[in-house]
């Protein structure tokens, strides 16, 4: 086998695979991945480490960095429940390795799986002959929150309740593959899957190839096929529903929309109209055909479901009752991730199949039936208790498992008590434990427990199996539970085909991953978050340029001199007002002010708050930005934040403008240069100038009024980034009326205000209009106006009136894009509720 | 006995509201001994896409959305119901409860009438350790359910006050339960949280009780506005039986049922979605009067 490269001088390789493995012991009684229960070690292990082990241990260390370095870099980043910050994606180094004859008994009883769990739902909201003929207990299906009687007799828009399903798998200590969970709700992992896939194939391309391992491409192209084919029209619109910026896997949900060309959107972009979900749009209300469900089943629709829900679209059950909408997976399709389900499956199986479980699932006992649960307190010392339906053990917060053998005297005395009166909310599980693969740690390997999440898609040509999956590996040797978590790592997981696997590639190349964008499909949500970003990079950009502008005049030597002393004030006045530095600040010392404006916490209108607001508007529209782009954005506030509380110098505080100053210019670079031409731009940028305008306004109005000082009116031309303009045009001193002519009103300028309102004017015009009866749209009307009377406008009479007039009507033409074009400004909000008081 | 039923609910809004969904369970049940002979909804302004269907519980429920702007939104039902209730079992003669328990853990049914529906966790109802302790007493070792049931609700009449100022429409019952005191809808919320607790399917139920009492009677209380009450699964051949905790008697001639559910949450005579940016008034209406011949 070929190496990524060879270094000469290194030791052999297979002294360095003894030296990785010589402390390898599988744990007593448990299966392990790369040395079998006979002792005896896999072959393609042994290959896989012999590979590495060509390369020298500066070439691993490199690669090993590269791929820390891809992970940052692509923002691939995850949430762990109740944190504010999301944490960036630990991807394992070592693949997990499967064989191809393996690997096809562990398809075949995922898919086998799959079509008896999709039966199991059809016949239960359909016509229920499984309870009815006592193969199930209604009450193991009654106590799921995702058992939904809503959809009883609903019949699914494209033939399935289940699009995607995932097993939860692990290694039995029979060495066979068993299942130890469903998991069916809105199965998640499949996108980390591919970033995985993604960075360990770029980590070590020689061997990926050289191992034939199978790829993933094809599967999610047959996972869109089958959505397609649910919708009834050719070129349906696909959606994937998510809960927004703050879900654990907002990231995931993303990835997979820019993948799979689906539109990201939230439930408040929905509307129901007779029976059709649609989305707003800029162009007015757009067909949802398809809609790939991140939100619980429960938070879908205000109206039927959760009324506290903010999350889905009323009317969405409705819709999808009238068979006007397809979902994937549909609501209620969550009670199959029931511990209770398990124990009636094999039964379930033959029943529905006439077959027997090709992949066993962990042995279960559900205790609202009285034989089972006599069995369970019987042998309570051998036996996990569960909940039946929830997370953790009821009455034992915080812990999915309990262990009778583990239980104090009291706590036995509860359990017993409570499995008497309401066994139905428990099961007894026999006790498993997690089967280990290698994992990388210090330079050597150890065996490490892990959970293989496997996923199977509803396509036309019937259920599909990626070949591969979503791997988590514990940090720790003994585990139970493998959540993403502290210390819990992701593998990526290598299917080895017998013989050489076709290329297939997963991403567009990079070059292309731009937005595909039509014009007139632009969610309003988007076109919402691209305007705010918009206005604040602008408003970031402004702001520390008066922060630099106040340490330039601060130190100048002439600072102290009453002209002088009166731009500072004036600057202090305008950060003071747009709540970049604190109302008291006009005391401050200039530096002080200037640092404030810069990194402040408190302030909301410093420009480190400023760039959070611009990344929580980006993160909304993540899924149509560039890595480059989401990084330079993640880089400009953790740039403003580096320096912390600590008081900076002049020259400090001059380095950091620059530096955001740099980081924004590129920002802008890579928006004009990258970002297509359609409506989404156009967004971004009518926010950029509207915001430019209103700040120009607001400097001019400062610093410009008359009369206006030379000193004032050059910082003015500072502001606006016009000194160079105006001394290669006049070369006279300042003059008022001549920068007034600059700021306000030359069209030449990039930097003034009637550029400004030129460019928006051009914007709007290019934007789809809702009805085709030659009538001006209100935006459009306005920019109009405004542009035609900037355009003959005289600097002459421009004093502090006419600017402010000038500022307030682009303040109104922002307001009229906003109710054009954004969503509903008043969020959704419940009807009170009746007091239905005695 | 033949009563005319007219509720109004009435919400005004400070700003217009674009749009209006709305959820109504209004219309009286036509099951167990009453019947809804004529009924009719007045929805202004006008709705479009308004239609009813009939739930899990057997509720007429009825979804319907404004989209024009309003600042009034006026739902106007009447309806003429006729009650006949047989007379509630003798209690002794039902099974013991802890027969009843096993029996709807073992339920073949996820219809209509199914105890599996009434035996968890809902949406605005727990299980709290107080409240099943608290109902421990009632229930001795093989009581009659019934028997079991009524002594439940007597108790929650007598230990708790009728108290509007209590709680609120989202009180959760141990809150109440703490307070000991509330509404109909917290007596009927702690009832069935106290018999989940113990393994018994209980079910919520909205309604009405008769407004003028016959000569001679005592009015009753929740007259005059929505009255709520439980159900408990007697067994499979005693079925649902009503226990309204709030007056301590079983439910007869007198009640009048709306809808049935799990709790509150799903019975909501009005819930709704609406776009607006302003806040909103509610006022409500109840006359249930019986025909006199």
């Amino acid at each position: 086998m070929a190496s990524e490269s060879r270094s000469a001088s290194s030791p052999p390789g297979p002294d360095r695979v003894a030296a990785w493995t010589a402390d390898y012991r599988p744990l007593p009684g448990i299966p392990d991945e790369f040395i079998a229960a006979d002792g005896a070690k896999r072959a393609y292990w042994t290959r896989f480490l012999d590979a590495l082990a060509a390369l020298s241990p500066e070439e691993i260390a490199q690669r090993f960095a590269a791929a820390d370095r891809r992970i940052r870099d692509m923002g691939v980043s995850y949430r762990v429940h109740g944190e504010a910050a999301e944490r960036h994606w630990p991807l394992g180094r070592m693949p997990l390795l499967i064989a191809e004859a393996e690997w096809r008994e562990i398809a075949r009883g995922v898919e086998q799986r799959a079509e008896l769990l999709e039966r199991i739902l059809a016949d239960l909201y359909g016509e229920g002959k499984l309870v009815a003929e006592g193969f199930l207990p209604a009450a193991a299906i009654a106590g799921s929150k995702d058992y939904l009687p809503q959809m009883n007799g609903v019949k699914p828009r494209g033939g399935h309740w289940l699009r995607l399903y995932a097993a939860e798998i692990g290694r039995g200590p029979d060495g066979r593959w068993w299942v130890l969970g469903d998991r069916a709700q809105a199965p998640s992992g499949s996108g980390y899957t591919l970033e995985n896939r993604l960075v360990l194939s770029q980590t070590f391309p020689a061997f990926f190839r050289e191992m034939n391992v199978e790829r993933l491409a094809p599967f999610f192209r047959e996972l869109r096929a089958g959505m397609r084919a649910a919708a009834d029209r050719p070129d349906p619109r696909i959606c994937i529903l998510t809960p927004g910026p703050w879900s654990q896997t907002y990231f995931e949900q993303a990835y997979l929309a820019r993948y799979l060309g689906f539109l990201l959107i939230e439930g408040a972009d929905l509307v129901m109209n007779e029976g059709r979900m649609f989305v707003r749009t800029i162009a007015g209300l757009k067909r949802a055909d398809v809609l790939w469900r991140h939100v619980d089943s429960d938070w879908v629709d205000p109206l039927e479901l959760n009324p506290a829900s903010r999350l889905g679209a009323p009317g969405l059950i409705d819709a999808i009752r009238a068979s006007g909408v397809a979902v994937e997976n549909m609501p209620g399709t969550g009670l199959l991730e029931s511990r209770a389900l398990l124990a009636f499956l094999p039964r379930l199986a033959e029943r529905l199949l006439g077959e027997t479980l090709r992949m066993p699932n962990i042995a279960t006992w559900w205790c609202g039936q009285s034989r089972a649960r006599d069995h369970v307190l019987a042998s309570l010392d051998e036996i996990a208790i569960a909940g039946a339906f929830t997370r953790d053990a009821p009455g034992f917060a915080g812990r999915p498992i309990v262990l009778g053998s583990e239980l104090s005297a009291e706590e036995r005395g509860r359990l017993e008590k409570r499995l008497a009166e309401r066994g139905v909310d428990f099961v007894g599980q026999e006790v498993a434990r997690l089967s280990t693969t290698p994992h990388w740690e210090n330079g050597k390997l150890a065996p490490r427990p892990f959970v293989l999440r496997v996923y199977a898609a509803a396509t036309p040509d019937g259920w599909r199996v990626m070949p591969g999956g979503f791997c988590r590996v514990s940090d720790k040797p003994d585990a139970r539970v493998v959540s993403m978590g502290e210390g819990v790592e992701s593998a990526d997981v290598w299917v080895l085909a017998d013989k050489p696997v076709e290329a297939s590639t997963l991403l567009p190349a990079r070059s292309e991953q731009r937005i595909v964008r039509l014009l007139g499909n632009l969610p309003s949500r988007a076109a919402d978050n691209l305007f705010w970003f918009g206005r604040y990079i602008e408003r970031c950009e402004a702001t520390l340029r008066l922060a630099r502008c106040l340490t330039n005049r601060a130190i100048d030597p002439d600072a102290s001199s009453a002209v002088a002393r009166q731009s500072i004030d004036k600057l202090k006045t305008v950060l003071v007002a747009w709540g970049a530095i604190p109302a008291d600040a006009g005391k401050q010392a200039a530096v002080e002010a200037s640092a404030a404006a810069l990194r402040s916490e408190e302030n909301y209108g410093s420009a480190l708050s400023i760039a959070r607001a611009a990344r929580h508007a980006a993160s909304i529209i993540r899924e149509r930005l560039t890595q480059d782009t989401w990084r330079l954005i993640g880089g400009l506030e953790e740039g403003l934040a580096r320096s912390g509380g600590r008081p900076l110098s002049e020259p400090e505080i001059l380095d950091a403008v620059e530096a955001a100053l740099t980081t924004i210019a590129a920002l802008s670079g890579l928006f004009d240069e990258n970002f297509n031409r359609g409506a989404g731009w156009y967004f971004y940028d009518i926010g950029r100038r509207v915001e430019r305008g209103i700040n120009t306004c607001r400097f001019a109005r400062q610093l410009a009024d008359k009369p206006a000082t030379d000193n004032n009116l050059d910082v003015l031309l500072d502001l606006i980034d016009s000194q160079i303009t105006y001394r290669s045009r006049y070369l006279t001193g300042v003059a008022p009326a001549l920068v007034r002519d600059m700021a306000l009103l030359d069209p030449f300028n990039p930097r003034s205000v009637g550029f400004q309102v030129a460019t928006i004017d051009d914007h709007i015009a290019g934007l789809p209009v809702l009805r085709q009866d030659g009538m001006l749209e209100e935006p459009r009307r306005l920019s109009i106006q405004l542009r035609a009377e900037l355009s003959t406008d005289d600097a002459e009479r421009m004093d502090g009136r006419a600017i402010l007039a000038i500022e307030q009507r682009l303040a109104h033409l922002a307001d009229a894009i906003g109710a054009r074009y954004f969503l509903q400004s008043g969020k959704p909000k419940h009807a009170e509720k009746i007091m239905s008081l005695a | 006995m033949i009563y005319d039923v007219r509720h109004v609910t009435r919400y005004r809004y400070e700003a217009p509201v674009a749009t209006n969904s709305c959820v109504l369970h209004l219309t009286p049940r036509s099951t167990d001994g009453q019947e809804t002979t004529a009924n009719h909804i007045d929805i202004r302004p006008l709705p479009t896409g308004a239609a009813e269907r009939v739930d899990i519980f057997g509720n007429r429920v009825i979804r319907m959305r404004i989209e024009a702007p309003h600042r009034e939104l006026v739902i106007e039902s009447t309806a003429q119901v006729k009650v006949e209730r047989p007379a509630p079992p003798a209690a002794g003669l039902t099974p013991a409860w802890e027969n009843v328990a096993a029996a709807a853990a073992d339920s073949d049914s996820l219809g209509t009438d199914s105890p599996a529906l009434g035996l968890f966790e809902s949406r605005l109802v727990g299980l709290y350790d107080e409240i099943t302790d608290y109902a421990r007493s009632s229930f001795p070792p093989g009581r009659p359910i019934y028997e079991a049931g009524l002594d439940l609700s007597r108790r929650i009449h007598a230990d708790f006050a009728y108290d509007k100022a209590v709680t609120e429409v989202a009180t959760p019952p141990e809150v109440a339960f703490a307070k000991r005191g509330g509404v109909c809808q917290d007596f009927a919320h702690i009832m069935i949280a106290a018999l989940r607790g113990l393994g018994l399917p209980a079910l919520y139920v909205s309604g009405y009780i008769r407004t003028i009492p016959p000569p001679g009677k005592p009015r009753l209380v929740g007259a005059d506005a929505s009255h709520a009450w439980a159900q408990l699964w007697c067994g499979r051949e005693f079925g649902w039986l009503g226990l309204d905790p709030t007056n301590a008697i079983p439910v007869g001639d007198d009640h009048i049922v709306v809808a049935v559910g799990r709790d509150y949450a799903d019975v909501a005579p009005v819930e709704g979605v609406i776009v607006s940016s302003g806040g909103q008034a509610l006022d409500v209406e109840v006359d249930v009067t019986p025909r006199t011949f």
